[in-house]
């Protein structure tokens, strides 16, 4: 699969929204040298923030590199998403081989709002693999700290 | 950041199969030149890749300022377990993560009970699912109360068989960075082979 042996890697995933309860944010991301962060930030009830980090191994970013590539999100494009907006804005920054992307768009409810946008094909692969990076970095992060993400 | 320059040195993983490998390697020591285009991120506080080729760019993302607030977001200080941060395996928080890649889509919990609990009690076992298909992903992580069963692990079971799929097992941690080696390859045999391998 092209990309995912060789050049370099990056990738920061980000989702959040202004409220009542200030900004409440997850943002995660992994960095080329294996530092995997996490950052998760509610004011509901007095929530502190939950910031972690912790190395993990080549293989975890392989891995990690493997999900990315089979997504083939790097052909998309964000041009006819939904711009970010009140409700919410998530981010998605990944560099991986000689390509860089980083795309932004509303939150998404759920698979009704990626039929009824105008790039439902792009933006499902968005979708989905935010679910599937989310759940990788969840299991990392809970299974090394014993906490509970979100 | 604490990386100095004698863990930059240590490649925490003396096997062959490092994916950093190739040439333009990363730079964790980020370099101000040539920063083209810079991560937009906060955490990485431009952050940029050195010896790098130009990259080709698309997203909105771009287009737009960074604002002070989402620099400020991921400042700060991040709470991480002890580390001596010397190379090799990190223990969590309850005991040793084991990373399982190549795993079949219809593997069953039970299938990674079977090939991975002789060599020590799993603690906690996660097999994620792809979201769109519900089907296995193809990872698996498992925890092991023993740093010496989570090595077993690794030993008995990395190249070894699966569902009739090749399993890799690695270690998901590690206690500080890993830096690409400049003048090693990756070795033609797919994997690592230590041991005569199993098969599930």
């Amino acid at each position: 699969m092209a990309g995912e042996e060789d050049g370099e890697f990056y990738l920061r995933y980000y989702v959040g929204h202004k409220g009542k309860f200030g900004h409440e944010f997850l943002e995660f991301e992994f960095r080329p040298d294996g530092k995997l962060r996490y950052a998760n930030n509610s004011n509901y009830k007095n929530d502190t923030m939950i910031r972690k980090e912790v190395f993990v191994t080549p293989a975890v970013l392989r891995e990690c590199r493997r999900i990315i590539s089979e997504s083939e999100i790097m052909k998309e494009d964000d041009n006819n998403w939904p711009e970010p907006d009140r409700v919410g804005r998530q981010e998605l920054e990944i560099v991986m081989g000689n390509e860089h992307i980083s795309f932004t768009t509303s939150k998404i409810g759920s698979l009704v709002d990626v039929q009824t946008s105008k790039d439902p094909e792009g933006l499902r692969i968005f979708y989905y693999l935010v679910q599937d990076l989310k759940c990788f970095v969840f299991s990392l992060i809970s299974l090394h700290f014993k906490i509970k993400p979100i | 950041m604490l990386a100095n320059a004698d863990v930059e040195e240590v490649d925490f993983e003396p096997e062959e199969d490092d994916l950093m490998d190739e040439d333009g390697a990363v730079d964790v020591d980020a370099s101000p030149r040539a920063p083209l285009p810079k991560l937009k991120s906060a955490i990485t506080g431009g952050f940029s890749f050195a010896n790098a080729a130009p990259k080709k760019t698309k997203g909105r993302g771009f287009r737009e300022e960074t604002d002070a607030e989402s620099n400020g977001r991921m400042a700060g200080r991040f709470d991480s377990l002890d580390s001596d941060g010397g190379p090799g395996p990190e223990r969590s928080i309850e005991g040793w993560i084991v990373l399982v890649t190549g795993v079949h889509e219809e593997a069953q919990e039970d299938d990674l009970q079977n090939a991975f609990g002789d060599v020590g009690e799993i603690q906690n076992l996660h097999l994620n699912l792809d979201r769109r298909t519900g089907f296995v992903k193809g990872y698996a992580l498992i925890e092991y109360g023993k740093f010496s069963e989570g090595q077993k692990a690794i030993e008995v079971m990395d190249g070894a068989e699966l569902l009739t799929q090749t399993i890799n097992v690695d270690w998901a941690f590690s206690k500080g960075p890993f830096k690409r080696r400049n003048l090693t390859r990756r070795s033609p045999r797919g994997h690592r082979s230590r041991s005569p391998k199993r098969r599930f």
